[in-house]
């Protein structure tokens, strides 16, 4: 009897699979597969576990432009994988054909990140995916009526089975599975990782642009460095931190001023992740550097000593008296090649995250 | 279906918070919110820090040099705020700890029995002053200092935020 039901069972969810998709649906929980070092202190709510079933579907989604009012753009156009998921514009251009306030950010490794977008004004991946969708100058469609949209298809309502246990369509379940998906971009197989590995070497330049990364500058005891470790170290390239990085007098972006209404946070902004930097250019949450050397440039002549900026830039030179670093030309050429070692092409490679309508068919 | 509308209703606020922020001013008063494991939470201004009992703690600071901050104890501050402190500070209570944070999102944290003048005679304060004058900007206006502690990390600069926590 029971072995009848479970064929029953079976055939029925077999039925399901061949409408869905041509490939299968996984099914289970997720494990999420990352160096030790890299810790575990990770965010996933108690209310969205992540599973192979979820995954699945947040990637449709995160490839699907009928998500948007004009059916043209999905996640996927502002967040493209050989771009390290960033689009290579100054600013992003939404359904409304206007530009986005802001940078396309990358996405990778926000398994560990708690405070999302350049201000950091949105706590989980589940709240920061409503953004995108709902804003004019990005996909600019309501929720129900994104809702609504795939309700109408019919291959939607089945994965939403598979994974909610219900075929109903809603905004927050779309956000669910879009988050899901986002969660499993874990990039940690650049130079850089296999080096802290021990399985990869660096070039002589390399090591010495590792050194000035993360060695603070002290002109007194002869030390020169460039100290970009202090807000961009760690094994992820990346920690969760706010600050001004001297970029403009008074910043016409407010930054994180706009959440607190603080004069000091004024121009203030999330330190992005260097993971991939060298992939994501434009640089700056305004797209204002079209490369590292003019980031590199920056830090080394033309930091603003503007109220806000950050204590760890202020009078931070490898010149006595000097406002910015004052790096060497070698030593410029050095810390850009550090940066490149930041690069994983597996992760830009890997078919798990890639547009899945490329290869199999376009849901109905 | 309940839990669907918590979660739609929820989902509301959030969205409604920081689309509101976003037009805040600037020039508001900064705080330092106490809040977790305590009687009450509350945020208190440079105002209602200085009306507290001041002490001075000196310790050298990046540029080499002594330097004289006060402020107050924050066993003290966390007292005031029903914080678990001397008598109470035994039995699961060791488990709590304070979470630090400050404006940048830096994040450190005390296990209570280091702040408990019944643990130990080394004074952290939350000062507002150094040498006398308001901290820098960049500093301030509220920095935890922690007396003879050798490396300077967890004199965590432009606090806002005291979080009482349980160890789970
Ligand atoms: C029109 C281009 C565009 C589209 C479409 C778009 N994004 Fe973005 N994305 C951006 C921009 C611009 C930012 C930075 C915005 C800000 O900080 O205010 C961003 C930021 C993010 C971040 C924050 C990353 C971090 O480190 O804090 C995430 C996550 C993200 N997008 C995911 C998505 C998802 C999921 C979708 C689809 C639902 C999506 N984006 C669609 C342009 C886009
Ligand atoms: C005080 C903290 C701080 C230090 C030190 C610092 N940065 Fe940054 N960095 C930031 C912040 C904040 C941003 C984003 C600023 C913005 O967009 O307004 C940023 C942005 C960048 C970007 C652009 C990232 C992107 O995705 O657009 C690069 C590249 C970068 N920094 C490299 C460096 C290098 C190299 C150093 C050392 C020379 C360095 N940073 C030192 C805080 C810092």
């Amino acid at each position: 009897m029971a072995a009848a039901r479970n064929i029953i069972f079976l055939l029925f969810i077999g039925g399901l699979l061949s409408w869905v998709a041509c490939d299968e649906v996984p099914l289970g929980e997720y494990i999420f597969r990352y160096p030790a070092h890299f810790g575990n202190r990770i965010q996933v709510p108690a209310n969205n576990p992540t599973t192979k079933q979820g995954v699945y579907l947040g990637r449709r989604l995160f490839y699907e432009s009928r998500l948007s009012a004009n059916n043209t753009i999905s996640c996927g156009s502002c967040h493209m994988q050989e771009k390290a998921f960033t689009d290579g514009r100054k600013l992003s251009i939404g359904v409304d054909g206007l530009p986005t306030d802001r940078n396309a950010m990358s996405i990778a490794n926000l398994l560990w990140t708690r405070k999302f977008f350049w201000d950091g004004r949105s706590g989980s991946l589940e709240d920061q995916a409503v953004f995108p969708m709902t804003n004019p100058h990005e996909m600019g469609q309501s929720l129900v009526a994104s809702a609504a949209k795939l309700q109408a298809t019919e291959d939607y309502p089945p994965l939403f089975k598979i994974v909610f246990g219900e075929e109903k369509v809603t905004g927050p379940r779309i956000a669910m599975a879009l988050a899901q998906f986002e969660r499993s971009l874990i990039s940690s197989n650049s130079r850089y990782d296999n080096y802290l590995q021990h399985s990869d070497t660096l070039t002589t330049a390399e090591r010495n642009g590792m050194v000035l990364f993360n060695t603070a500058p002290d002109p007194g005891r002869g030390l020169r460095g460039a100290n970009c470790a202090h807000c961009h170290g760690g094994p992820k390239n990346y920690l969760e931190l706010f600050h001004n990085n001297g970029l403009d007098l008074v910043s016409k972006d407010p930054g994180r001023a706009s959440l607190t209404g603080l004069d000091t946070d004024r121009g203030r902004f999330k330190v992005p992740t260097l993971r991939n930097i060298a992939l994501t250019a434009p640089y700056m949450h305004d797209g204002r550097f079209d490369s590292l050397e003019e980031v590199v440039e920056h830090y080394s002549e033309h930091i603003e000593q503007s109220d806000a900026l950050s204590s760890f830039l202020q009078n931070e030179s490898n010149v006595k008296g000097a406002h910015s670093l004052r790096l060497s030309v070698q030593e410029k050429k050095e810390l850009i090649a550090f940066l490149h070692t930041f690069t994983d092409t597996s992760f830009i490679n890997n078919p798990e995250f890639s547009n899945p309508f490329l290869t199999t068919r376009k849901l109905k | 279906m309940k839990k669907l509308l918590l979660l739609a209703l929820i989902w509301c606020v959030q969205m409604g918070s920081p689309s509101a922020l976003l037009h805040a001013q600037t020039g508001n008063e900064p705080l330092v919110k106490i809040s977790g494991e305590v009687g009450a939470a509350l945020s208190l201004g440079i105002k209602d820090l200085k009306a507290f009992k001041q002490i001075e703690v000196r310790r050298k600071d990046r540029d080499g040099k002594d330097h004289l901050y006060s402020g107050v104890s924050l066993s003290l501050l966390l007292s005031n705020s029903g914080v678990t402190l001397g008598k109470d500070l035994r039995g699961e209570n060791l488990t709590k700890f304070m979470l630090a944070e400050a404006s940048d999102g830096y994040q450190v944290i005390f296990a209570l029995a280091e702040l408990d003048p019944e643990f130990t005679d080394r004074q952290v304060i939350l000062a507002h002053q150094v040498d006398g004058q308001p901290l820098p900007a960049a500093d301030g206006p509220f920095r935890i200092i922690v007396e003879g502690e050798k490396k300077p990390a967890r004199c965590i600069k432009q606090v806002t935020s005291l979080r009482i926590e349980f160890a789970k």
